[in-house]
């Protein structure tokens, strides 16, 4: 197993190399000058060029590359053109934001999608069962993210005064109270701290978790077809097996191994989902910066952030893949 | 069904139990501060000389001042007129060079930065002169030759030349604000985000993509502000930010484009929109030296094509905007209004057939940019030109690729907005100066889009006329050529407008225009009240 996690994360490093030097030549190939950007009408000739002086962006591109890769080795993302700050800060800053989106949108997904595909795909003969869960994946497949977060925000933040209307949750006071020891001295503070961000939290996930639990239902009725056709299921019920014995120790057992595979794939929608999810309900995060780092051309923001995307999707794979042998005995790591 | 239904009460439990962890109500003391909440984007800096972006220039002026202010005539503010702020008095010598400038005593810098002195007003316009890096508003000083400090209290800025817009120059906002010498040479770089000014407000903290907090400054010259603290929320979506105004989650909204919906909206919910002039002009330049342009008769076929009002209406429905009178907008110094060729795309299509073009022509690869108002006005000006022929094939693109296309020239006619200090001198040198034409070639990113030569002898005229009433008339005839010529067509004038809860905040001056100002909307943001 470990040989087989060595030999995976040796394959990443081309494949991060690779995504790295296609953000940093995209990026550059796209229209438009982060100077100009900045500057907008301002950006006369003399400003232009000290700009781009102070910036680096007058030296040759291969030196700019190279000190790009340099940089990136030692986790240096450089600073944000705009804001000034070191990206490494600010990724580091925005990402637990991210990922607890990402997470909780999950969980909400696989409650919603994963019990949706499969009472669809064991009730497929039964209309009256079928088609209305059928119809709610479609009403998600169709429903973008930014309508259902606004009509969320309208209903339970706005009518209802439930939720809060932006923000994050004082995530960084959690996460230094982790740090320093100070969850086990203030065990009330911390979780008061946590309730908040929770409250932030339920919905963007909701929001995010409704729209992506449409396609985790339908991949989940898929596999669910798959299995129950196999000969096993078949010969289980001409046994004379209980029906729900059937399915949840046969069906969904063998079940589990197209699922993970939907939770790797999961991961990577959830990733583009949170752009905008986390611009509708005002949150910080990584998609949302992403996007203005590349409408304001700021190199190293874009490039720093796709960077710990496509770590995270290596990652989430990774696990994935070890997770198989987990739940499917028959696959063995060599 | 019973499972599902079961998992149903169990999600509504739970949310019940999350909103419940929201219906805690602040502590006592929470409770009283008078904060004042903004939605607005987050500022890209708090560097008051190093920023272009409306937002930051907005929040600047809550923690920064200038040498002067703009004036409060009949209890309104005016762009027309300044009046001594940090400086308390000043005086020109008589060959017009010499601008001696005596500061106000006793003026405090936030965070004990100690007392405003002379030598931080040289350096502030020095750092920027010098092009320190990310300062953006040198170009605006060049004018000044030296500065000297003659006492604490005193400075004399000796100019390369008369320049009649210097004491504008010194108004708060961009260039003209004051920065503590002590604070940047401390902190560096790190100064764009712990900013040190003499404003009524002083910075507390920043959580990036969420909020800036700023506090009253107990020291401000002018007395300490009413309201105790101000958070200025990062919200980029218009939507959520009405939808936090009619909850109260904010007071003050700095919208990203004021439309009919927007306004009817703010208006149900018993909010009002606080208009401020000059605020921006959408107008077209048109190529003068690309062919079909080059021939007056298209220039002229394009404007009776174009129906100014229809696109004002459209896109700013009653008094959202006014339609524009000339290129140089009201509100700035040497405006006189004008005349321009009247929507009639009969007589539009005569003199395309007359510049032989009688079925009209196509222009392909037309880059538009995608943000603010640039898609919609294009699009309406599009179905206007098609029906006389003139086919505009789009491409809309970013807006850093807009920005760059446009100053390669590969754009035929270009539509554009701006704000410029309130003088017909900066905004038409920007705009009309032959310096200022862009060339691919030389690598000129200049803003003449018009690639107009015409008033060149009047600017350099009235950047050394001393004479107010002379100056006046030299920018009346700029305008009169610019409009002979037919090189700019202007659109709509569109005020600065921010949504308030007026249950929540008030302000001195009238809801409709009661300010002049620039990107900010409010001069003085010390007179904002929070009421219960």
């Amino acid at each position: 197993m470990l040989q087989y996690i060595s030999r995976r994360l040796l394959v990443a490093i081309p494949m991060l190399l690779g995504a790295m030097s296609i953000v940093f030549f995209a990026m550059r190939v796209l229209p438009g000058d982060p100077c100009v950007a900045m500057m907008g009408d301002q950006a006369t000739t003399g400003a232009l060029a000290d700009c781009n002086k102070n910036l680096g962006l007058n030296r040759p591109l291969a030196v700019q590359y190279v000190d790009y890769l340099w940089r990136s080795l030692r986790l240096d993302f450089g600073n944000s053109f705009r804001q000034g700050y070191p990206v490494s800060d600010y990724i580091g800053r925005m990402f637990p934001h991210t990922f607890i989106l990402v997470m909780a949108s999950a969980v909400v997904a696989a409650l919603v999608g994963i019990p949706i595909g499969i009472i669809s795909a064991l009730k497929r003969r039964n209309p009256l069962v079928d088609y209305p869960l059928r119809i709610i994946a479609l009403l998600g497949l169709s429903m973008p993210v930014f309508w259902l977060g606004i009509l969320l925000l309208i209903v339970f933040s706005l009518r209802l005064d439930l939720f809060p209307l932006i923000g994050g949750g004082d995530l960084d006071g959690v996460l230094a109270m982790i740090s320093s020891g100070e969850v086990f001295s203030q065990p009330r503070d911390f979780l008061a701290a946590v309730a908040d961000v929770l409250h932030h939290l339920t919905l963007p996930a909701l929001a995010l978790g409704f729209t992506l639990a449409a396609t985790v239902s339908r991949l989940s009725r898929s596999a669910m077809l798959e299995v129950i056709s196999q000969d096993y299921i078949r010969t289980a019920r001409a046994k004379g097996q209980r029906e729900r014995l059937v399915v949840y120790k046969h069906a969904l057992r063998n079940m589990m191994v197209p699922l993970l595979t939907i939770i790797g794939i999961f991961v990577a929608i959830a990733l583009t989902g949170t752009v905008l999810t986390e611009t509708v309900f005002t949150r910080p995060g990584l998609g949302k910066m992403l996007v203005d780092a590349i409408g304001a051309r700021d190199y190293p923001l874009a490039q720093g952030a796709i960077t710990v995307f496509t770590m995270t999707i290596i990652v989430v794979n990774l696990v994935v893949d070890m997770l198989y042998a987990v739940v499917d005995p028959r696959i063995t790591y060599r | 069904m019973a499972r599902p239904i079961r998992l149903c009460w169990f999600l509504v439990l739970v949310l019940a139990a999350l909103g419940a962890v929201g219906l805690v109500a602040p502590p006592p003391a929470e409770a009283q501060k008078k904060i004042l909440n903004i939605a607005a984007k987050e500022p890209d800096t708090l560097d008051p000389h190093s920023s272009t972006l409306g937002q930051s220039q907005a929040i600047s002026r809550f923690m920064f001042r200038g040498l002067t202010r703009f004036a409060i005539k009949d209890g309104k503010v005016t762009t027309a007129e300044v009046e001594p702020d940090l400086a308390e008095s000043w005086s020109l010598s008589p060959e017009g060079t010499i601008w001696t400038l005596k500061l106000r005593k006793g003026v405090q810098f936030h965070k004990g930065y100690g007392e405003l002195t002379a030598e931080d007003v040289k350096f502030s316009f020095e750092r920027q002169i010098n092009k320190a890096p990310g300062t953006r508003y040198g170009v605006n000083l060049d004018v000044i030759k030296s500065i000297e400090v003659v006492n604490p209290h005193t400075l004399q800025i000796a100019l390369k030349a008369f320049d009649p817009i210097f004491l504008l120059r010194m108004v708060g906002y961009q260039n003209g604000y004051i920065i503590s010498k002590k604070a940047v040479e401390k902190l560096g770089d790190q100064f764009k985000w712990n900013p040190v000014g003499t404003g009524p407000f002083y910075f507390e903290r920043h959580s990036p993509r969420e909020k800036i907090v700023l506090k009253a400054f107990d020291k401000f010259y002018g007395g300490r502000p009413q309201v105790d603290e101000v958070h200025w929320f990062d919200v980029p979506e218009d939507a959520t930010k009405l939808i936090g105004l009619e909850k109260g989650t904010f007071d003050l909204l700095y919208p990203e484009a004021v439309t009919a919906d927007f306004a009817d909206q703010v208006q149900k919910m018993g909010a009002v929109i606080d208009r401020r002039g000059p605020g921006g002009q959408e107008r077209f330049y048109i190529n003068m030296t690309k062919p079909p342009f080059d021939d007056i008769r298209v220039r002229k076929a394009f404007m009776h094509a174009i129906d100014r009002k229809a696109i004002k209406e459209t896109m700013y429905p009653g008094g959202l905007a006014r339609v524009a009178t000339s290129c140089l907008p009201d509100g700035y110094f040497g405006h006189i209004p004008m005349e321009f060729p009247p929507y009639n795309p009969e007589l539009a299509k005569k003199l395309l057939a007359e510049a032989g073009h009688p079925n009209g022509f196509t222009i392909k690869n037309y880059f538009i940019s995608k943000s603010f108002f640039y898609p919609k006005v294009l699009t309406l000006a599009q179905e206007q030109l098609r029906k006389v022929g003139i086919v505009v094939e789009l491409q809309v693109v970013e807006h850093a690729t807009f920005h760059e296309n446009i100053r390669k020239n590969l754009d035929p006619f270009v539509l554009y907005g701006g704000t410029r200090i309130t003088d017909a001198d900066p905004w038409l040198s920007l705009f009309f100066d032959s310096k200022e034409i862009p060339d691919p070639a030389t690598g000129n990113k200049g803003t003449n889009f018009a690639h107009y030569r015409g008033i060149d002898d009047l600017l350099t005229t009235g950047r050394v006329e001393r004479d107010v009433k002379k100056r006046a008339a030299i920018y009346h005839e700029a305008q009169k050529r610019i409009q002979k010529d037919l090189v700019c067509l202007p659109i709509s004038d569109v005020p600065g407008q921010w949504a308030r809860n007026p249950k929540r905040v008030s302000t001195p001056f009238d809801p409709e225009y009661g300010e002049f100002s620039l990107h900010y909307s409010y001069n003085y943001p010390e007179l904002l009240k929070v009421l219960n």
